[in-house]
């Protein structure tokens, strides 16, 4: 399916793809610092693995630097 | 990784250092090289985790900023250039003009000023109330009470409000409650745990290692939610739980200009690994001292949470784990008299400061509260004949000899 994710095209092959394994393939390396918007809407962390993508969908990682954590 | 010195000692770097050093660098630099224009767009955005410019973020910084997070238990951390800077930055990200703030009579001078004369004039309300009577403390909060802002123990009066207690309310009113814990610390006090929902501290005192450099730390507790707080509402519709993190980093630390030194982060990261070392023997000798002081004829009175006398003891017992902190004050016959003493101390000495690994000596009345008329300085609890002592890391019996010599001579 195709999503975008920072503003672009991603082709993700596996059909079933949740935010958690989003974070997996993008190899973000520390999740806990990062804020996930999808489709302009801020998604709280405990709720990654129970939403799933769908194509069209586009995502927003916003990194934060520093001590931050959720 | 459970105990509080492992974490202070283990905690932090994010990443391995390319050359395997055991202490995080120092990066002395202002900012960081990208490979491209997108890569740089990318970081300036957020996109991206890479540090921009040292005004916002730093590897060194970063790091000292882990090591309270992890010791902490808070959620987020800023690390900034001063305790004052912790204060009024979470301020200005939280009210305005038009709003107000609850907070106690008894507050750090620099606090008083900052809140009478700085942010009052840009028309920030300040309600001053006894914190320990919770009651009064909620008659004082309405809708436009962006905060509760309190200190772990009052400086110098030494007062201890039960923050369960206070925390009921401003929970209860949706209001965050700030606490300022400075002479504490994590280690004496879990902000979290009784209901704090930011702790603001000078790191400059016990976590810069004993007053090696200027430094303070702003921590997120991540247990208030920031939809209903009218400043970060649309913060959180972005950020959810970073909200006061994101508002902080993207506008306010950002734009105040208020971060901390890589050299000084460098430092308090060195000094967070003793510093549970260090408060144990401040309050040990602290404790030992204000019995020391108490048993001498020419002291009118003193004033230290660990003596079984004082009004705070069983609320400071309860919230610091038994022990009090390296603050105490004591009361002289008069303002000379205190003046005389100050002046015949070889080893303690004459500074102002808290939790320095030396112990230093104060007449708060004529320093820190010097700009305030008797009547203010009566109504917030400083007195003339009061005396200040931060307690040190060194051998009791030296600071015990060196008061009892400056007593004999008044």
């Amino acid at each position: 399916m195709q999503i975008t994710v920072n503003g672009e095209n991603n082709e993700v092959k596996e059909i079933e793809v949740n935010l958690s394994k989003l974070l997996e393939l993008r190899k973000v390396e520390s999740p806990e610092m990062v804020a996930v918007q999808l489709n302009g809407e801020f998604i709280e962390m405990n709720n990654y693995s129970s939403t799933y993508l769908k194509s069209g969908d586009d995502i927003e990682f916003l990194f934060f630097m520093g001590g931050g954590s959720k | 990784m459970n105990g509080f010195a492992t974490k202070s000692i283990h905690g932090g770097q994010l990443k391995a250092d390319v050359h395997g050093s055991l202490r995080m660098p120092v990066y002395d630099t202002v900012s960081f090289e990208f490979e491209s224009a997108k890569d740089i767009n990318q970081a300036f955005a957020g996109r991206k985790p890479a540090h921009t410019y040292s005004r916002i973020t730093n590897p060194t910084v970063e790091d000292f900023e882990q090591r309270i997070r992890l010791i902490s238990g808070g959620s987020a951390v800023i690390a900034v250039s001063s305790g004052m800077a912790a204060i009024s930055n979470v301020i200005l990200a939280l009210a305005g003009a038009g709003t107000n703030i609850v907070t106690s009579k008894h507050l750090f001078g620099n606090t008083l000023s900052l809140f009478e004369r700085t942010l009052k004039p840009w028309g920030l309300e300040v309600r001053y109330v006894d914190m320990s009577n919770p009651a009064e403390v909620r008659r004082a909060i309405d809708e436009n009470t962006r905060a509760v802002f309190l200190e772990s123990i009052t400086n110098p009066q030494l007062e201890v409000a039960d923050f369960k207690a206070i925390a009921e309310v401003s929970s209860g009113a949706s209001v965050p409650l700030i606490v300022d814990g400075t002479v504490t610390t994590p280690y004496l006090f879990r902000s979290k745990e009784f209901g704090a929902n930011i702790e603001v501290l000078s790191s400059t005192k016990y976590i810069s290692g004993g007053a090696t450099s200027i430094g303070g730390v702003i921590i997120d507790n991540g247990n208030f939610d920031w939809r209903t707080s009218p400043r970060l509402k649309d913060w959180a519709k972005k950020m959810g739980p970073l909200a006061l993190l994101g508002a902080l980093r993207r506008e306010v630390f950002r734009n105040v200009g208020s971060c901390l030194a890589p050299h000084h982060a460098y430092l308090h990261s060195l000094g967070l690994e003793t510093m549970s070392l260090r408060i144990d023997k401040s309050c040990s000798n602290g404790l030992d001292l204000a019995k020391f002081l108490q048993q001498h004829e020419k002291i009118a009175s003193v004033n230290y949470p660990g003596l079984p006398d004082s009004k705070f003891h069983k609320i400071a017992s309860a919230q610091f784990g038994k022990r009090y902190g390296g603050i105490l004050t004591f009361d002289l016959e008069s303002r000379e008299a205190c003046f005389k003493l100050i002046d015949n101390l070889h080893l303690i000495k004459r500074a102002t400061n808290v939790n320095d690994n030396k112990t230093l000596i104060l007449h708060p009345a004529s320093t820190i509260f010097c700009e305030y008329p008797d009547e203010v300085l009566s109504d917030i609890g400083v007195r003339q004949t009061m005396i200040r002592l931060s307690v040190g890391i060194e051998d009791f019996n030296d600071l015990r000899n060196d008061l009892a010599r400056g007593l004999a001579l008044l």
